[in-house]
């Protein structure tokens, strides 16, 4: 049975495919600890940058080669690409914080009390 | 009732549920549905990302402070841990698929293992946290150099995201182990590789979620 | 298992899925789809007339300015257990897990769902936590509303908020493998030759719904869960007083609970889609714009959660955009009514009991459609958000379209699910009498919304002008409320001594009526389906979009080869 099913493109991943992504993951790990911890030459913004590139690259691998995303069907790749663009769809909610600081809106500020009550034929 | 075709199922045999018609659309379904429900979990912990991420960038310095307070040392063992716990479990689905079941079990044991011995690191984290008074409830005691709110706030993500994937831990295990024994006891259910990657693809699930967690609570730059 | 089965056939020549077990334990733990989904038309049924007990003793308490017989707490509990219990217990899992479970596999001619038994376990965490929602109510009940926002929820009640949010989580898992069961049936069950574009518009809806319900829920399920945290382990995420944000609750609520508005009406129009069609006879005109209008719908609902928060000191940029993508979702919306009302257009209109309730669904989505871009609108909103005119827009699209919707699908699938006929007379009386008493509850609202009262309001002494448009709401009520009750006996009628009903008593097209029998056998059909014709195909001279049917048959066959890959 096995070997009907690997004919309908069902794809064993080889072991040495597995052990390098392993290797991969673990150096990215290192590598990532260095950056943030032990060497401490990173400031805030490039440090971010650094630790969420390199979180985002060991997630890619895990989700294409563990999970098996590079070998399976279009369909499981829609879910897996779905799922993550509406993740960031959810981080839509973001864009309320960072514009509130640019209130007011420039003529939308409230008239000065002085110009009330208004007088017909003035605003024209 | 015929409703499953589980009942005449002869051993070495695939077996085919009464709703479908072959086992290639069995086991297409089971992958669409495992995909569906993943996607559901990124969703499920993507709000606490989203709280995350607010917080984070308003009280950046107060976070940072915490973060080091954190013991990345311990951290960083953990994720190691989980890599490894991912690649066996792969290796376990490449086993399942060629019909090694006496290795793929052994190498489900290992990721049992490695699940294990990442929930113990996490209840000695936990556990210097809490006689540290930094449990974030109503006694919160706080730390002298951070600024007490916010510190507050972070020990309430920290519990709130590593707790809850705590939780998903276990919950693999349970399953993990589940799996094993249905496995050895060749249930007429489990006759292929496609519980094993259901199984697979949730942990490796787990391991992403932790592959965000341990830069974003232990290595949070200055 | 197998004698059993052969004593059944005998005794009962025509063995369907009803009558091939009668132990309590063959219900309780069926796998049959159609079994699931008659479990679930008893409990949202039960939880129905749970919510509108509350909805009476709400509407009963305002005929008078002063109050009459509540509580101001008891009168919060009462309207926030009317929300919740109609919200996440009767109209979430209604038209798609009573009436969608029952009839998708059988429309794309499947024999179940793809997973008979997560569907099961789906009905018992609905029940567990219909159960929970009970107890809450048992134990004081709750009183923050049906949207619990921060710091009320989490601060100041001591009300049974932390059980009424774990029974709202549970039930959204419940939701969550409803939808999960959809999509994977959806891709991987249908019947040779049921392309995308043969699929009934029905399936076409609850797709699109149970996307939604995917997508969605989780971000609902978390949001609730910190709440939850906060009020049992103190773990604070909402609070003030640490430096959190209240207002990022009322977000991350309303990314789900506004698609949570499309995954009630959705099914609903789907619904909608076939009575027209069935009982004008006609192919659903346009039928491509409808099945992508859904799907559009639930896109687009996605992005306009911020309208409900216009000032929720949300940003004035912010505003602007969410304002101009709601007045965007009145397309689609408005696509579907077009069509439907071109469906009808020279066809040969019945009127039986569904397609009644199908018209009077028309009128008043309208009329919900309509007023909510009242609300859609930045600065009329800032005047009505908040009063009953909003009270009286969402009562029209949940109650006048998703309800009514819902008792049309009920009317046309009853002779199919339960195999008698019911009186058409009472039927088509009750489908008048919630239409009348339906518009004499809410319309006055709408006018005392304008007025200003404010919704949620227990006393209204300092305006009694309001008071002669709430006796006349509650008057409505009254009679909407004889409405609901009379399907309650005639349909308890038919299925003590109703008319054996035909294979199909409309002469509807579809596999449902044309391939399975009333009521159906318990894999649902006796030899397997192959679908040659697309859907609604009537007999009809003018079959409008003919020469776009070879380019979408093109475009099935590329889809089919994509997902194959």
């Amino acid at each position: 049975m096995a070997k009907q099913f690997e004919e309908h493109g069902h794809h064993v991943i080889p072991t040495r495919t597995l052990a390098i992504n392993l290797a991969w993951l673990m150096a990215l790990m290192v590598l990532t600890i260095v950056a943030a911890r032990v060497t401490h030459f990173l400031p805030t913004m490039p440090g971010n940058v650094v630790a969420m590139s390199i979180a985002i690259v060991k997630a890619f691998l895990v989700v294409a080669i563990f999970m098996g995303v590079k070998y399976t069907t279009n369909l499981a790749k829609l879910f897996a690409i779905g799922g993550f663009v509406w993740f960031l769809l959810l981080f839509g909610i973001l864009i309320d914080y960072f514009s509130r600081p640019w209130e007011p809106v420039k003529g939308w500020e409230p008239l000065p009390s002085t110009s009330l009550p208004r007088t017909p034929g003035v605003d024209e | 009732m015929a409703e499953h075709a589980a009942h005449h199922h002869e051993p070495g045999e695939d077996v085919v549920f009464g709703q479908y018609e072959t086992i290639e659309q069995q086991r297409e379904s089971y992958i669409v549905g495992m995909w569906t429900f993943l996607v559901t979990e990124v969703m499920f912990f993507g709000g606490l990302f989203l709280v995350y991420t607010l917080y984070r960038w308003k009280y950046a310095e107060v976070w940072h402070g915490m973060s080091l307070h954190l013991n990345f040392w311990l951290g960083g063992i953990n994720t190691a841990v989980l890599l490894l716990s991912s690649f066996s479990v792969a290796w376990a689905v490449q086993r399942a698929q060629v019909g090694d079941t006496k290795n793929q079990i052994r190498l489900l044991w290992f990721t049992v293992a490695c699940a294990c011995t990442f929930l113990v690191i996490k209840f000695i984290e936990y556990r210097e946290k809490i006689v540290h008074g930094l449990y974030p409830d109503w006694a919160y005691q706080g730390l002298p150099d951070v600024e007490f709110g916010p510190s507050r706030l972070f020990m309430s993500l920290y519990f709130a995201m590593t707790g809850l994937h705590g939780v998903h831990v276990l919950v693999g295990i349970i399953v993990i182990t589940t799996l094993i024994f249905m496995t050895k006891a060749k249930a007429p259910s489990i006759s292929d590789y496609i519980p094993t990657e259901m199984v697979a693809l949730y942990w490796h699930f787990v391991d992403l979620v932790w592959i965000f967690l341990y830069p974003l609570f232990y290595l949070i730059p200055a | 298992m197998s004698a059993t089965a052969t004593t059944t056939a005998r005794a009962h020549p025509e063995k369907n899925y009803l009558n091939a077990d009668h132990t309590i334990a063959s219900w309780l733990l069926t796998t049959d789809h159609k079994r699931i989904a008659v479990l679930y038309l008893i409990s949202v049924t039960f939880f129905f007339f749970i919510g509108s007990i509350a909805a009476g003793l709400v509407r009963l308490e305002l005929t008078s300015s002063q109050g009459l017989l509540l509580t101001s707490e008891a009168y919060n509990k009462m309207f926030s257990a009317h929300g919740v219990v109609m919200i996440f217990f009767f109209l979430l899992p209604s038209i798609p897990a009573a009436i969608g479970n029952f009839v998708i596999p059988i429309q794309i001619g499947a024999r179940d769902l793809a997973f008979p038994r997560l569907n099961l376990l789906s009905w018992y965490l609905y029940i567990i936590a219909g159960g929970l929602i009970l107890f809450a109510l048992a134990g004081g009940g709750f009183d923050a509303g049906w949207t619990f926002y921060t710091p009320l929820s989490s601060l100041y009640s001591d009300t049974q908020i932390t059980i009424a949010l774990v029974a709202i989580f549970i039930a959204g898992f419940s939701s969550i493998f409803t939808g999960l069961n959809f999509i994977v049936t959806v891709h991987k069950m249908r019947a040779p030759g049921m392309t995308w574009f043969r699929m009934p518009l029905m399936v076409w809806a609850n797709y699109a719904t149970s996307l939604l319900m995917m997508l969605g829920t989780p971000v609902v399920a978390i949001t609730l869960f910190l709440v939850v945290l906060e009020r049992t382990l103190g773990i604070g995420i909402f609070s003030a007083e640490i430096g959190g944000d209240p207002v990022l609750f009322q977000h991350m609520f309303w990314f789900y609970s506004h698609p949570a508005v499309y995954i009630m009406v959705l099914p609903g129009m789907g619904v909608i889609s076939e009575l027209i069609s069935a009982f004008s006879k006609r192919p659903v005109f346009g039928y491509h714009f409808v099945a992508f209008s859904s799907l559009a719908i639930a896109g687009l609902g996605f992005l306009v959660w911020g309208h409900h928060m216009f000032i929720s000191s949300q940003s004035v940029y912010l505003g602007v955009i969410f304002s101009l993508i709601t007045f965007l979702v009145a397309v689609p919306s408005a696509i579907k009514v077009f069509n439907w009302a071109f469906t009808m257009y020279k066809g040969y209109v019945e009127f039986k009991t569904p397609m009644v309730y199908a018209i009077a669904f028309l009128g008043l989505f309208l009329i919900g459609g309509l007023t909510g871009l009242f609300l859609a609108a930045l600065d009329t909103d800032v005047h009505l958000t908040g009063t009953y005119f909003i009270v009286a827009h969402f009562h029209y699209v949940m109650v006048g379209s998703s309800t009514i919707a819902f008792l049309g699908a009920v009317h046309f699938w009853w002779p199919k699910m339960f195999g008698k006929m019911y009186n058409e007379f009472w039927g088509t009386l009750s489908a008048i009498v919630i239409f009348a008493g339906f518009n004499f509850t809410f319309f006055p609202q709408f006018i005392l919304g304008y007025l200003g009262m404010p919704r949620r309001y227990h006393y209204y002494f300092f305006e009694p002008a309001w008071e002669v448009y709430n006796v006349m709401s509650t008057m409505g009520a009254s009679i909407l409320a004889i409405g609901f009750l009379m399907p309650a006996f005639y349909l308890t009628a038919s299925l003590l001594n109703g008319k054996k009903a035909p294979q199909n008593p409309w002469g509807a097209k579809g596999l449902e009526w044309e391939k399975a029998a009333s009521p159906p056998v318990t894999f649902n059909f006796s030899e397997p389906v192959v679908v040659t014709e697309p859907a609604y195909n009537y007999p009809s001279a003018d079959r409008p979009g003919g020469a776009m049917v070879h380019q979408l048959d093109q475009l099935d066959e590329d889809i089919e080869k994509l997902e194959g890959d």
